[in-house]
């Protein structure tokens, strides 16, 4: 069953924030509903469509930037009172603007996810949540990592509520008062969660992960359970709102899906209630909200979003008329035209405005004493690690289209093409020696309207140090902002909540005079997605995967002592020099003693053993194809070749796209091997940079048994 | 929204730029493009039946509806058209390294097939100028030839480098075509037969070339940009990440005016609008495309436009109807009107807001903010440094702040001196200052524009302002007037009259060269800093010029700089360059050699398949009867003789190559002769320079070297 839906844009507003637009209730059967939407501009905006033309209810004056926003109401009535929060603040307004609550979290740092829910609400910094019921302090739970969203269940079969937070290492957190009644993994860190609006189990609710996964969870007394789970196969983007609707008119409630590539998705459910994807649709930036409703035309529903730069946007279920009237011109509808007359008209008075700010701005230039500020400009930026590809990936988004954008690195690093970014790119010479120690100088020249651009990172474990990105907007006066992001020692692995303890392993044990928070803070310099407040109690343990790889890391460590376990020999070594180097620049004496597992070599080696022969295979057959190939044409058929050639003939499409997936892989893999080799002599004390020739002379005519034969 | 109207996908690859539609029966279009093997294939879906095959035509036992032909060498292009007055339909043209073959598929049989020795990398069929027969065209190293029917060659010139690119069209407008050259040097060269009309310079090698209509063409380079020009003006270019593959003439949209059809290396196809470069309309293909073509290929009477990849993936286009109004994407016009409107008015308030912020000072400013003195500007210099230890020679461009304030990093974009489009200098944190030195070593001697954007804030700011400066960079930048005056004079030499007075000279002097406080007379000697003796350049009071260098083609670039700054239209000169000349000398008496060894390994190879014929009938006698210890004898001899062959296929490419060369700068040499001249003494020393090498007269090519002239 497919939908067309066409896509209609409303109004566009300032920078918007994560969930913050939802259409108030319908006051009857069929009517349009209002739109309220919150920006970093404090303004909060409340509108309906009338004839195509937006009308707005109220405005609010502009303030501190808006994080949030739900709705609420007293049980039973419609949920129409509009919160929203900024900073430490929530504010209430009625569905007419009025102001009826201002509430002081007493948070020192600002909200970043609430939920309202009759008289109780729910706020949340990035580690602190608390729970007002009218306006009381009820419950306080400290987060062990950083909370992004927060719903709460309220079923009436329920005898409490139940808070669900959904936190940066990949847990949903339920609690039960200031407890953790359990934890619950999903597969990749939440950055949404959304109660499904079914009324016969009511404990049901959607996540979205930033690696764009999406899952259903039934929320259990004691535990939770997932009832089904979303690949994102295609790599698209992370998820940023979710909404249930019946859009397709099925009667079963679809689920609408918004991304920060910009994709739009809903989903049905088939026969077997599994979700598959109906529609798609693409805007060129981020969905910050998604809803369900009708606002444009009554009795056609419609996929409301809002963006990043603030534009409201419907997908409607309205067919749009092929207008084509006589004459060569394409006729638009009156109510185009004066929405056009009315935009242009504004537009001459808005450039006379700017004419003189522009002349003011001149004159200014003159005086020897005054002053040039220009207002920092807001970036959306996501540096985050791929699982599948070990490789990072780093996305920026900018209110208005950017002009160029200047990639410098002191570290060494690959960039990797990204085929949705159109922007011209182009290397500079760099000198790799001091004083300036570039080691990455690239210009990105965007194509016009360019509002986000994505990029793809390759770095290399062991090498760590800063990429920055300074991003220049097509904006006057014109300026550039610099962004910067930490590569990590160990920028491969991953969080994760468990690791296979039958392995063999070796250990780094670090004893000395140092704080528990600095020993913290030298794990945050190594290892990637650590929160980096110190966690609360004696000592803690965090546990890694390398995602190239696929091996371990155990780090666990307390005042004054440290321990890290890892089956690979190059994590330890590398974790054993960035330490110390880290203490010494802090002046702490360590004490470091080592316990090296021989059999983990030949473990890592064994593990290795399948991705490389794989590889070595995949290449093998990829240089074979163009001569089959050949011959094929040559000969007429095929027929006469042995099956495994025939086999790569046939499979020639899918082993090329393969290829070209992982570029540089098998490279990859042998620098690791190469590393692993090293490492493990240096432990020994031998040196043994010299046989590195022959290490790769084995890696070329590869056979397990004689690398392994090698490593003894 | 346009679709295509067919699709297929043939089971054979396709060289990029390799295709074309021939009606070779007179009647029916077939698709004919280079693939793999060095075969072409006939697409002919037309005339499903029993065809012969002999000679170098046989079917195709996969698919009935293409035929292949053996060239048996590497395709390099490829064309079909009508040559003879007399056959019954069009001609293939097949180019290779070293031949072209003109065969006619009907009547399967070669029309002629002729040796080039400068190989054919280009290929254009049609009139030229005044010749009374079609020609075809083929652009090789450094060199033209047309052919007519019967294989004589009625056209020969040289051009500047290797040919990439040709094409046929009015450019003056008289109603007669010149030939349009595209080539590695960078340039588009325009042939009225073999005089040389105009010449635009572009920034990297030109790969293709189309006429649109009346004097407009467009043009592809290697680096991603295509454009149009109408004669010597660029109209409007876009620039891409993607290469364009091959570009297409077509009227897509059916407005009357031909569009300009890009086939890029992602499978994108896209046609732009030949006024504005806009896209009208876009698709894309699953790999590279290999070509762009049209034809009537339903044989319905309406054109197609055939889009080729080079996995074999086939398209046609229909123009679009009338009811899409020219709208072929799936957009809707006033919804993107709109959209455009409200986004310019989002960047007007932002504007403004800017000043406004501004106007207010620095009231809430912070650090990070980047505070400047509203009367910052930028100064910029251009010196030219000879070599030192540390540091080759180059220009180097001063960029300094008149205060306190910082430059964190300047980005240059400029074309055609750089790896890539620009060239980046980023201070590490602890070498900030408000100076930056950037080396700039430009490569050829061409003018550019230096487009300097300069991030100028604090040392702790993260916002910077942005300082967009343009700065031109003269022609012969690289030459320093400060000379030792030991140093020996250059022993080549150029000299010619002009009409005019020494301070125009002096003028074009000021303009084009580097020079810190400027000349007065137009006695002056540089020192050019890429090496090769000193420059210098003299002027007597009867207005004849001397230039003094042992670089010819510096020679010929001030020559030509100059006539075209003061207007000359007919400039006879006289030359000595005695180095090169000897080399040259040399060079000739190679070619010679390398003639002679290539006639030598041509007869051994001769002698060698007569002895392999001899050697497989023995052997499979043998094998007839039985007689097992001969037969492995025979083909163990078979086998060395085999080995022999590979050896001396090895040393004859080499020889080739090594010719390939030698006349490659045979075609220089003279192309470099006729550039120190301009006008029609400029034709007639490369016309006859042509005839002295037929003539094999080398006395004869260096007298008309030196004088300008064959007689005396």
């Amino acid at each position: 069953m497919e939908i067309r839906l066409n896509r209609v844009d409303y109004v566009q507003v300032g920078v918007t924030s994560q969930k913050t637009m939802r259409l108030l209730p319908a006051l009857g059967k069929r009517a349009t509903q209002k739109v309220a939407i919150a920006d970093h501009d404090g303004i909060l905006t409340c509108f309906g469509m009338k004839k195509g033309e937006a009308v707005p209810v109220f405005k609010t004056l502009p303030g501190q930037k808006i994080t949030r926003m739900d709705l609420g109401g007293a049980v039973g009535t419609p949920q129409e009172k509009i919160f929203v929060c900024s900073g430490s603040q929530v504010r209430g307004f009625t569905k007419k603007g009025k102001q009826f609550l201002t509430f002081e979290a007493n948070l020192t740092e600002t909200i970043n996810a609430m939920h309202v829910s009759g008289a109780d609400l729910f706020v949340c910094a990035s580690y602190i949540y608390n729970h007002y019921c009218d306006c009381k302090d009820q419950d306080y739970y400290l987060s062990g990592d950083k909370i992004n969203d927060i719903t709460c269940l309220t079923s009436e079969k329920l005898t409490r509520l139940v808070p669900i937070l959904a936190c940066q290492d990949r847990v949903l957190r339920v609690l039960q008062g200031s407890e953790l009644a359990y934890d619950f993994e999903v597969p990749g860190p939440p950055s949404v969660l959304e109660l499904v609006n079914n009324f016969c189990t009511g404990d049901e609710i959607l996540y979205g992960t930033t690696d764009g996964k999406i899952g259903l969870v039934q929320i259990g007394e004691h535990s939770a359970a997932t009832k089904w789970e979303i690949d994102n196969d295609k790599k698209k983007g992370g998820i940023l709102c979710i909404d249930t609707y019946d859009i397709i008119g099925d009667g079963v409630n679809d689920i609408l899906v918004g991304r920060d590539d910009g994709t739009v998705e809903v989903y049905g459910f088939d026969s077997n209630s599994e979700p598959t994807l109906r529609f798609e649709h693409v805007l060129t930036e981020s969905v910050t909200s998604i809803q369900g409703g009708c606002v444009g035309k009554e009795s056609y529903d419609e996929v409301l979003t809002a963006t990043y730069t603030g534009w409201v946007t419907g997908l409607t279920t309205e067919p749009q008329m092929a207008e084509a009237g006589p004459g060569d011109e394409v006729r638009m509808s009156k109510e185009t035209q004066s929405k056009v007359e009315a935009l242009r008209a504004e537009m001459e008075q808005l450039q006379v405005k700017v004419m003189q700010g522009r002349e003011q701005y001149q004159q200014i230039s003159q005086s020897s004493t005054a002053v040039s500020v220009v207002p920092i400009f807001s970036v959306n930026d996501k540096f985050t690690l791929c699982q599948d590809d070990a490789s990072y990936s780093l996305t920026l988004e900018v209110q208005t289209a950017i002009d160029n954008l200047l990639l410098q690195s002191d570290v060494p690093i690959d960039l990797l093409d990204v085929d949705k970014n159109s922007a011209v790119v182009s290397f500079s010479e760099c000198d790799s020696e001091q004083p300036n120690g570039n080691f990455l100088l690239a210009t990105y020249r965007c194509q016009a309207n360019t509002t986000r651009l994505e990029l793809k990172i390759r770095s290399i474990e062991g090498q760590y140090g800063t990429l920055q990105a300074y991003i220049t907007p097509r904006l006057q006066p014109k300026t550039c902002q610099v962004r910067q992001y930490q590569i990590k020692p160990l920028s491969l692995h991953q969080r994760t909540h468990s690791i296979d303890q039958e392995r063999p392993m070796n250990r780094l044990s670090l004893v000395g005079q140092f704080s528990f928070a600095e020993i913290h803070s030298w794990v945050v310099f190594c290892l990637p997605e650590v929160p980096e407040k110190t966690p609360a109690g004696e000592g803690i343990t965090f546990y890694f995967h390398n995602t190239f790889l696929g091996t371990q890391l155990e780090a666990t460590y307390c005042k004054g002592e440290g321990h890290f376990r890892s089956d690979n020999i190059s994590t330890i070594s590398i974790l054993s020099d960035v330490l110390s180097k880290e203490a010494t620049k802090k002046k702490i004496n360590l004490n470091i003693s080592y316990d090296i597992n021989d059999d983990s070599v030949s473990h890592t080696l064994k593990m290795i053993h399948p991705k490389l022969e794989y590889q070595l295979l995949l290449a093998r057959k990829v240089q074979l194809i163009d001569a089959l190939k050949e011959l094929q044409v040559h000969e007429g058929n095929a027929d006469f070749l042995i099956p495994e050639y025939r086999k790569i003939l046939d499979e020639s499409a899918n082993l090329l796209e393969e290829y070209k997936k992982q570029p540089a892989h098998l490279e990859r893999l042998y620098g690791m091997i190469t590393d692993l080799f090293i490492d493990k002599f240096k432990f020994k004390g031998q040196n043994v940079k010299t046989k590195v020739s022959s290490l790769l002379e084995i890696l070329d005519n590869y056979d397990l048994n004689s690398l392994l034969d090698f490593f003894q | 929204m346009l679709v295509p109207i067919f699709t297929l996908k043939l089971n054979h690859k396709i060289n990029p730029r390799m295709v074309a539609i021939g009606k070779f029966d007179g009647v029916h279009p077939c698709l004919t493009a280079a693939t793999q093997a060095g075969k072409v294939f006939i697409h002919n879906p037309h005339t499903r039946g029993q065809r012969p095959a002999a000679h170098r035509l046989s079917q195709s036992t996969q698919d009935s509806d293409i035929s292949l032909l053996n060239i048996n060498q590497a395709v390099t292009c490829l064309t079909a058209g009508m040559l003879g007055p007399n056959t019954t339909g069009d001609t293939l043209l097949v180019g290779s390294q070293t031949n072209l073959l003109a065969y006619d598929v009907h009547d399967n049989a070669d029309i002629f097939y002729r040796e080039v020795t400068d190989g054919a990398n280009a290929i254009v069929l049609g009139k030229l100028g005044d010749i009374p027969t079609p020609l075809a065209i083929i652009g090789g190293n450094c060199a033209l030839q047309g052919f007519d029917y019967e294989g004589n060659d009625h056209f020969w010139t040289v051009t500047g480098d290797n040919v990439r690119s040709l094409v046929l069209c009015d450019f003056t407008g008289d109603g007669k075509n010149e030939l349009l050259v595209g080539s590695e040097d960078f340039d588009i060269r325009v042939f009225k037969e073999d005089e040389l009309v105009s010449e635009m310079t572009e920034n990297e090698t030109v790969t293709s070339l189309c006429h649109m209509h009346d004097s407009r063409f467009g043009y592809a380079l290697a680096n991603g940009t295509v454009g149009v020009y109408d004669r010597t003006a660029r109209y409007w270019r876009i620039k891409s990440k993607n290469h364009a593959m091959s570009i297409h003439a077509f009227d897509l949209n059916a407005d009357g005016v031909v569009e300009l059809i890009t086939g890029w290396s992602n499978g994108k196809i896209d046609a732009r609008s030949d006024r504005t470069g806009e896209v009208i309309f876009k698709d894309n293909l699953s790999s590279s495309v290999a070509g762009v073509v049209e034809g009537d290929y339903r044989l319905d009477g309406q054109k197609q436009l055939i889009c080729t990849s080079v996995e074999g993936e086939v398209r046609g286009y229909l123009p679009a109807s009338k009811d899409l109004k020219g709208n072929l994407m799936d957009s809707s016009a006033e919804q993107d009107l709109i959209r455009e409107l409200s986004q310019r008015r989002q960047n007007l308030l932002l504007e403004l807001r800017n000043y406004e912020e501004n106007a207010k000072g620095v009231s809430e400013a912070n650090s990070g903010m980047g505070v400047i003195p509203a009367n910052t500007q930028l100064q910029t210099a251009l010196s030219v440094r000879p070599a030192t230890e540390a540091q080759k020679a180059h220009v180097e461009l001063c960029i300094s702040t008149p205060n306190e304030t910082i430059i964190r990093a300047v980005l240059i974009f400029a074309e055609g001196i750089f790896e890539g489009e620009s060239h980046v200098v980023h201070p590490s944190s602890q070498n900030l200052s408000g100076c930056v030195r950037v080396p700039i070593v430009p490569p050829k001697d061409i003018p550019v524009d230096l487009h300097i954007k300069a991030f100028v804030g604090g040392k702790t700011s993260t916002q910077f302002h942005v300082f967009e400066i343009t700065r031109q960079l003269p022609r012969f930048s690289l030459y320093d007037i400060t000379v030792d005056a030991s140093a020996a004079p250059s022993t080549g030499c150029v000299t010619f009259s002009i009409n005019d007075r020494p301070q125009r000279v002096v003028m074009w002097l000021n303009q084009n060269f580097l020079l810190p406080e400027g000349v007065d007379s137009p006695e002056v000697t540089f020192n050019p800093l890429r090496g090769g003796g000193l420059l210098s350049i003299s002027m007597t009071s009867n207005g004849q010029i001397t230039l003094r260098t042992d670089d010819i083609d510096l020679a010929g670039d001030l020559v030509q700089s100059l006539a075209t700054f003061l207007g000359i239209e007919d400039l006879s000169a006289e030359a000595d360059f005695p180095g090169y000349f000897e080399e040259l000398r040399s060079t000739l008496t190679e070619v010679d050699e390398f003639h002679s060894v290539h006639q030598k390994l041509t007869a051994a190879m001769a002698d060698h398949s007569n002895y392999i014929r001899n050697m497989l009938v023995q052997a499979e006698d043998a094998r007839l009867m039985g007689d097992i210890t001969t037969m492995k004898k025979r083909y163990r001899e078979l086998y060395d003789l085999n080995r022999d062959l590979v050896n001396e296929y090895k040393i004859r490419s080499n020889n080739h190559n090594a010719l390939l060369a030698c006349l490659k700068s045979v075609n220089q040499a003279i192309q470099r002769a006729g550039r120190l001249r301009v006008g029609k003494p400029k034709n007639q020393v490369i016309s006859a320079c042509r005839d002295a090498i037929k003539s094999n007269n080398v006395t004869a090519l260096f007298r008309i070297m030196r004088a300008g002239t064959a007689s005396s």
